[in-house]
């Protein structure tokens, strides 16, 4: 009854081709950058912000970097993880060279040299599809994991094999290191995760997007529309890689404060694969919502039982939160394939017939 | 909608794409013999045949998806070598397919839109943005595609996905698709498969004010005799991978190899 | 000029030099890739009968491991235990073609493939949930397999073989036989092969789906039993080697997703070539590429043969 778009009429094609063309929507996504921006660094407490928040940021944008190659251009990738460490430790050695130049300069440009290594293990889909393309993004996976172990000048001959970030400041206030506080923290990386999902948008709603899903719904068809195979696909893989990139490197840098290769794991790649599948394939807003589900699930499990007076052991949980996974991944497939995005659609449709079913 | 450029120079009724003595085998199996023949430009040809008589594979081969192993194709004028399925796009040919092959998960807009992009340049970082030059090119094709869709009364479908439609209007949207490339040469492989006598009409209608609006040349597979003796200029009948008959609609259907071909041989 | 040496002469000088360390290095190459090659065995019998890329396969062989050691560490006797995993095993087979794939019949093959994670994650997590997450040991005494090693003196060296090594390339050969007999010679093996080539008509003529897809969850659960015992036996049973199972893919994609040969020449090949390329030219690196050598290995070899081994070549009809 009151999420409608009855009277408000386009006179342009511009109107139309609007990313939310409904008034209510764009009040509602006002409203959550307004508490996203303002209301959250305001109110939230140091443990909400930290191990809440910034996780989940970080995860949506990796999120949205795989939904891109997968969802919306049909590439399987197991090699997420590896991706984000490309950037990690690509932002890890330029802010070692250039220590004084501005470190989103360095985090967006090691987003690039994500991007890069990304074209170079796309460079296969070039002959083969499908499952078998699952299996080199598995070999950048285990290459990639290899080198971060076997190559001590990607972590600077450390002892430790491990990274670390020192403090880096920005207009002098101290972003990363000890002494930045989780709301600096928190305020940099929501910028630049809604500077880029905005970006996907963009991008999925025009030309290249649609370039991307023909060659997901239909390979044969879109070439004989003359649509470049290769190009298109490498282009994803461009672009997920950069998404990843610069989300390894704003979860070492803005999050961790350090890394060891263990972070980047096969087990990692999995994780985000599931976000994207029970967020919803080929939906911003549902990797969002995957990651904030898979992410805050086992924060949920921890929290909950102590606060009910339920003792579990540390162990029990994490075996929980896999079965737990488990099920959910072939719940939703068997719901609804199309995933929480999905659920959320349906729901807005719904919203939109009140009070009439049809 | 503009008519197609007239492509070098060619005018209407000169050879706009000849097949000169084309055969494709897999592995031992061959589907096309020492095929040859040719479209002219601004006429409506069509290909018919019993199944299995290699029309699919012909039309494959034109638009660079097969490469046959003997055989020479002639383009506006031009002989190919092997190519890409795309250059064959950029060249000015498109196709609409025997099972539709849309884009399933995108709306009819977006779908037909996607034909446009041989016709779409503004870079990566405007298509970023969705600004400026990149959201003007965006409403400029869109008001092209409304053409379109308004051409083909399907004004009421444009936001539907189109993996829902029902099967004759999703024939519609793929001949809308392939329209949106602005062909100078228009493959249409069973445009009116599995239809009813109601949306026939409507899609013979359609290609003939394709013709005759813009002047597109169009090549036709149809198994509904009728269909294809009102429609075409000139047909040639394929059987088994050889052609056996080439003429106007009533040569053929007087040509008694034709009439062996589709009735059989009495024994 | 000296890395080319390095690269492309010095091992092969050093293969030559010592002949015995050669025929070592491929016997370790080989048991590895007989392993690989029943992992990948598993996986073809489910992609073949109900076109599920099975993600799982590796864990199932884990599972099966550690069920066997957990019930006989409960005060189970070997053998008894043996049969009761074996019934595990077919309860698995059951719950999955009930809740995953009876649901999911007919959606793309990406969503099967996706459900396949999520019955590997369930399993780890109730796998860890009941028998806890540490590597356990294989009961291989109990189950009278042979231990030690034989030695012999030849090429001007030693060369040694594990007992259980020679054990489990004669167990898995015989296992191979088995289903290929199984297959080609019953009544149930002409309906799987049926199935394998449609769907649609195998249903026309009456084979129950649905009972053929729980015969070869089952079937593939044996085994991922045979396996997680050989390869408990050489190392532990541990969720550690489910990333080792991984390597099962690179061997699939040599073999073909279809055929049973290809994953045992394809297993071979990878393991041989992993062991070899590790021992040889691993050091010039730093060492550890095994971890990722079987995928180039694979990827390389796709790029000039895209169906596998022993694929057919794929026509694209439109």
């Amino acid at each position: 009854m009151f999420y409608r778009e009855a009277g408000q009429f386009k006179t342009s094609y511009a109107a139309d081709m609007a990313v939310f063309p409904i008034r209510q929507d764009r009040i509602g996504l006002a409203v959550i950058l307004m508490i996203a921006f303002v209301g959250i660094p305001l109110f939230g407490n140091q443990f909400f912000l930290s191990s809440v928040m910034i996780p989940f940021l970080v995860f949506s944008l990796a999120a949205i970097g795989l939904n891109i190659l997968t969802g919306y251009t049909g590439l399987i990738s197991l090699g997420t993880a590896a991706f984000m460490g490309v950037g990690a430790y690509a932002c890890y050695k330029l802010t070692t060279f250039f220590p004084d130049v501005n470190l989103i300069v360095w985090i967006l440009a090691s987003g690039f040299v994500s991007a890069l290594v990304g074209v170079l293990f796309g460079l296969p889909s070039l002959r083969i599809k499908g499952f078998y393309l699952a299996v080199a993004t598995l070999a950048a996976q285990f290459f990639l994991q290899w080198s971060f172990v076997r190559v001590p000048w990607l972590y600077n001959y450390n002892t430790s094999g491990a990274i670390e970030v020192p403090e880096h400041d920005l207009f002098g206030i101290p972003i990363t290191g000890p002494n930045a506080l989780p709301e600096t923290r928190y305020l940099v990386l929501l910028t630049i995760v809604t500077v880029l999902t905005w970006f996907a948008s963009n991008l999925i709603h025009g030309r290249i997007g649609r370039a991307w899903m023909a060659v997901r719904d239909m390979d044969i068809a879109a070439e004989l529309m003359g649509i470049k195979l290769l190009d298109t696909k490498l282009l994803a893989f461009a672009v997920s890689s950069f998404y990843a990139g610069v989300a390894g490197a704003c979860m070492v840098f803005l999050w961790y404060g350090s890394a060891e290769p263990e972070v980047f794991t096969i087990n990692q790649s999995f994780l985000i694969l599931f976000m994207v599948i029970i967020g919803g394939l080929g939906s911003l807003l549902g990797s969002f919502l995957g990651a904030a589900l898979i992410y805050m699930l086992p924060i949920a499990l921890r929290v909950l039982p102590a606060s009910l007076g339920v003792p579990i052991a540390a162990a029990t949980v994490e075996h929980l939160q896999f079965i737990i996974v488990g099920a959910l991944i072939i719940f939703f497939l068997i719901v609804e394939p199309h995933g929480l995005a999905r659920l959320w659609q349906t729901g807005k449709q719904k919203l939109r017939m009140w009070p009439f079913p049809y | 909608m503009r008519a197609p450029g007239d492509g070098h120079g060619i005018m209407a009724g000169d050879v706009l794409l000849a097949v000169d003595g084309v055969s494709l085998s897999f592995g031992g199996v061959k589907a096309i013999t020492d095929v040859s023949f040719d479209i002219r430009k601004g006429e409506i040809r069509a290909i018919i045949g019993p199944n299995g008589a290699g029309k699919t594979s012909m039309l494959n081969v034109i638009n660079g998806f097969y490469h046959p192993q003997k055989g020479r194709i002639t383009f506006k004028g031009e002989m190919r070598r092997r190519m890409r399925p795309y250059e064959a796009a950029s060249q000015g040919i498109a196709r609409t397919f025997q099972n539709v092959a849309l884009f399933k998960g995108m709306s009819t807009i977006d779908n037909i839109m996607a034909g446009r992009t041989l016709k779409m340049h503004e870079n990566f970082f405007w298509q970023c943005l969705r600004h400026g030059p990149a959201m003007r090119e965006e409403v400029e094709h869109r008001r092209f595609v409304e053409e379109i869709i308004d051409f083909l009364e399907i004004q009421a479908i444009r936001k539907t996905p189109v993996g829902k439609l029902p099967y004759g209007l999703q024939k519609r949207v793929e001949l809308g698709r392939a329209l949106a490339m602005e062909p100078e040469l228009l493959l249409l492989d069973e445009p009116m498969a599995g239809m009813n006598l109601e949306e026939k009409e409507d899609m013979s209608r359609f290609i003939v004010d394709v013709n005759n609006q813009y002047g597109t040349t169009i090549a036709l597979i149809e198994h509904d005799i009728g269909v294809v003796m009102d429609l075409s200029d000139r047909v040639v009948v394929l059987e088994y991978g050889r052609k056996i008959a080439d003429g106007s609609p009533a040569e053929v259907s007087s040509d008694q190899a034709v009439i062996d071909a589709y009735l059989g041989v009495p024994h | 000029m000296d890395i080319l040496y390095k690269i492309f002469v010095d091992p092969f000088v050093q293969m030559g030099a010592a002949p015995d360390l050669l025929v070592q290095t491929m016997w370790e190459g080989l048991v590895a890739g007989v392993l690989y090659a029943l992992i990948a065995l598993g996986f073809v019998l489910i992609f073949k009968a109900s076109g599920v890329f099975n993600f799982a396969q590796g864990i199932m062989v884990v599972f099966a491991g550690l069920t066997l050691v957990g019930l006989h560490e409960m005060g189970v006797p070997a053998f008894l235990a043996v049969i009761l995993t074996l019934g595990v095993m077919f309860l698995i087979a059951v719950a999955v073609e009930r809740v995953v794939l009876r649901p999911l019949v007919n959606q793309p093959d990406i969503i099967l493939f996706m459900a396949t994670f999520g019955i590997t994650y369930l399993l780890i997590g109730i796998g860890e949930l009941i028998f806890g997450g540490n590597p356990k040991r294989m009961i291989a005494k109990e189950l009278y397999l042979p231990s030690g090693s034989v030695e012999f003196q030849t090429l001007g060296g030693f060369v040694q073989l594990q007992k259980i090594d020679i054990a489990a390339s004669v167990i898995a050969a015989i296992m191979i036989a088995v289903l290929a007999f199984f297959f080609q010679k019953t009544r149930i093996g002409r309906a799987l092969r049926a199935v394998a080539d449609s769907h649609k008509a195998a249903l026309s003529v009456g084979i129950s789906l649905n009972q053929i897809w729980v015969i070869v969850w089952f079937t593939a659960g044996i085994v991922a039993l045979v396996t997680g015992i050989m390869w408990g036996a050489r190392s532990d049973v541990s969720f550690a080697l489910q990333i080792i199972a991984l390597k099962a893919l690179p061997v699939l994609i040599l073999g073909g997703f279809t055929s049973v040969p290809g994953a045992i020449v394809g297993g071979l090949i990878i393991g041989i070539g992993e062991k070899l390329g590790e021992f040889y030219w691993g050091p010039l690196v730093g060492g550890g590429i095994e971890s990722w050598l079987a995928y180039f290995i694979a990827l390389g070899f796709l790029l000039f043969r895209p169906q596998g081994l022993f694929g057919e070549k794929i026509i694209e009809r439109i």
